[in-house]
């Protein structure tokens, strides 16, 4: 049996060429953990595999001294678009039982890496998850729901989980294996396929402006109270409804519409 | 005893480890570095100048790459009263260029840069590992060390411990005979950030060049001094403290830091920056009285945790010491460990090296400085007769006759309460220490 634990290699984002504030995110510090526990439980080893530059290396040793068996390196630049990420990682570990990842990583966070990952391997997927207790030949995993609910899920092999970053804690490496992986090989492979850089854009979250009648009332007062729906209380607003899916879907877009937050 | 791990296991990543380590693995010796931080230099709150002439040993031409802020070309030395400041300025352009003078610098980036140089040499630098204890041999010697990881014994043929001030490990091998509050001081420094033009304009500088101002007086009644010292965007302002009477006055030392930067002399030097971090930090300000002996079996101490910190009113130094005293380590382990002989006789040549350098004999002389600087005497009394003096002497008190020097140093010594022999023996002290 192949237990894969996929991590990224992060770097701060003001920082980016600067090895002192790099390395793995919790989430696949986890990952990470998961995937050592399940191996020990079965009596197999773990490889573990990254997709980035040179630097990234330091993950998979942090990985080795903790006690993975085998490092690989897929030679890609920092922003690698996740689509291309998982398929280069898909194509090199195509008998793996289980994949480990982090739910998403600290520096992009999109968390779609697993999900693609999943979809290459035509693999059992349960990702985001809170809490994984480890079962022979299953995973019985915890995901988050709206509301405060949580969904269980069995999956079996082969699958993928994608872990947050609280559901264990990595385990510290010992001082000999830390001095042990600082000089283990790493295997570093090309992709298979073309590796695109990732179009992405940081900034700062800003809402779609909408027009916005105005408001009525007398005075300035009440002009702002109508404005701000300050002395309206949000329970207001709200329905409590049973409806089938497709009419629960048409009643918010519906409800989302008449708010304004919709184009009509 | 069975073969050891390595030969040299250096404990923490600052100047004094790093130096020993390349010097070390440089000579061939296989050496561990540990460092407890996740990166070396990662928890230094130091933001003071840096004279690091000693690493033309080590590294030639190191001001091309140094991590620097700004070369020191202003050096300033302020005494403070509530209301008055009389400073003494110098500034040369010759310590703007190559082979320099002084630098200000961020130590995590000081000490990365340095523990850079020990790796490429072939020492391994292992972080987040915090060396918990010692391990000895059978004959009592120092083996080498234990740490918080797991399987985490390393045994060395000599460790050199450079674990900062607190040094537990010279304190456990019994190198200390004892540790006294008194001869500690407390530093404590707030990082401002401000423009670069606005720095370079505020403390009439250009490019890389910077400024050092040391302070006499300013921390109130608790007996220290000040620092302020130019970064490249940001400014290092703090008060050091000696900590027997920062607890018998019960005060806050953020408040002494705010109290110096409210200081007519200072405010408009730090008006409108924004502080950025906060810290503090023990500073070994005794020297000699303090210091620990220096070797013993299997086990050299280098540093702040040998208490190589020199803190003599006009001289304040530091991170020259911990490089020298560590690449004198290194020299003397390597030197124990191709003869074969890691005893505290075969280790003696660390001693005679740094007796035979800058780094005792500058401690040998100014040994009686650290205690004048900080006595009663000097933060209390001399800054507010001198500033009086000068006063006095600037004041055009028309129309009255200028009065005589000497007359109003008389006047102004009686209405400090200075006894003239008070006088004449720190006089004298202060010229045996510093001339």
């Amino acid at each position: 049996m192949t237990i894969v634990a996929c991590l990224k290699w992060v770097s701060h984002p003001g920082e980016p060429h600067d090895e002192r504030f790099s390395g793995m995110s919790p989430a696949d510090q986890s990952a990470l953990e998961f995937a050592l526990r399940q191996a020990e439980q079965t009596g197999t080893g773990v490889t573990a595999i990254t997709v980035g530059p040179s630097g990234a290396d330091k993950v998979l040793r942090d990985a080795l001294a903790c006690g993975a068996t085998r490092a690989i390196r897929i030679e890609a630049p920092t922003t690698a678009a996740g689509t291309d990420v998982a398929t280069a990682i898909a194509d090199h570990i195509a008998e793996a039982q289980w994949v480990w990842c982090g739910d998403y990583s600290l520096d992009r966070g999109a968390g779609s890496v697993p999900a693609f990952i999943a979809a290459h391997l035509l693999a059992e997927q349960a990702l985001g998850v809170i809490a994984a207790e480890l079962h022979d030949g299953s995973v019985h995993a915890t995901r988050r729901l709206d509301g405060g609910r949580r969904e269980l899920l069995e999956v079996h092999a082969p699958a993928v989980v994608s872990v947050e970053g609280a559901t264990a804690r990595l385990r510290r490496a010992g001082l000999h294996s830390l001095r042990t992986a600082a000089g283990a090989t790493i295997e570093v492979i090309a992709a298979t396929t073309p590796i695109h850089q990732a179009e992405f854009m940081v900034r700062a979250y800003r809402p779609r402006a909408r027009e916005l009648p105005a408001p009525a009332g007398e005075g300035p007062l009440d002009r702002l109270r109508v404005l701000t729906d300050a002395t309206t209380s949000s329970a207001a607003r709200g329905e409590k409804t049973t409806l089938e899916p497709a009419e629960a879907a048409e009643r918010i877009i519906r409800a989302l519409r008449d708010w304004g937050y919709l184009t009509p | 005893m069975n073969q050891p791990d390595v030969d040299v296991v250096v404990v923490g990543g600052g100047p004094a480890g790093s130096c020993a380590a390349i010097v070390a693995a440089r000579a061939g010796l296989s050496v561990v570095l540990l460092e407890r931080g996740p990166f070396p230099g990662s928890k230094n709150m130091y933001g003071g100048v840096v004279y690091p002439r000693i690493l033309d040993e080590l590294i030639p031409n190191w001001w091309e790459e140094a991590p620097i802020q700004r070369w020191v070309t202003r050096r300033s030395t302020m005494m403070l009263t509530d209301t008055q400041a009389l400073t003494v300025d110098f500034r040369s352009e010759a310590w703007g260029k190559p082979p320099y003078n002084g630098a200000t610098a961020f130590r995590p980036d000081w000490d990365h840069w340095l523990a850079g140089y020990a790796e490429a040499a072939g020492a391994q630098v292992l972080t987040d590992t915090t060396v918990v204890g010692l391990i000895r041999d059978a004959k009592g010697a120092v083996a080498g060390v234990r740490t918080d990881r797991p399987d985490g014994d390393l045994t060395a043929r000599v460790v050199i411990a450079c674990d900062g001030v607190n040094s537990f490990l010279a304190k456990e091998a019994g190198l200390y005979e004892h540790t006294d509050a008194k001869h500690f001081t407390l530093g404590v420094k707030e990082t401002l950030s401000l423009p670069k033009e606005v720095i370079d304009e505020r403390f009439a500088v250009r490019d890389r060049h910077g400024v050092d101002i040391e302070i006499l007086g300013g921390t109130g009644k608790v007996n220290g001094g000040g620092f302020l010292y130019t970064g490249l965007d940001t400014l290092s302002v703090g008060v050091v403290l000696k900590l027997p009477k920062l607890a018998a006055q019960q005060q806050r030392p953020e408040q002494l830091v705010a109290g110096l930067k409210a200081h007519p002399a200072i405010a408009p030097l730090v008006q409108g920056a924004e502080l950025k971090e906060y810290s503090a930090h023990l500073i070994p300000e005794a020297g000699l009285t303090m210091m620990p002996k220096m070797t013993t079996s299997g086990m050299l101490v280098a540093g702040d945790a040998a208490a190589l910190c020199l803190a003599a009113g006009i001289w304040l130094e530091g991170v020259n010491f911990a490089m020298a005293s560590g690449m004198y380590a290194g020299e003397a382990a390597v030197e124990a460990v191709q003869a074969g002989d890691v005893s505290e006789n075969g280790l003696r040549g660390y001693q005679r090296r740094l007796s035979d350098t800058f780094v005792l004999k500058d401690h040998r002389k100014l040994r009686r400085a650290p205690e004048l600087v900080l006595s009663d005497r000097v933060q209390h009394l001399y800054p507010g007769m001198i500033a009086n003096v000068a006063e006095r002497v600037f004041h055009v008190d028309n129309p009255h006759p200028k009065p005589g020097v000497r007359r109003i140093l008389a006047q102004e010594r009686k209405k400090a309460g200075v006894r003239r022999r008070d006088l004449l023996r720190d006089g004298w002290t202060g010229f045996r220490s510093f001339g």
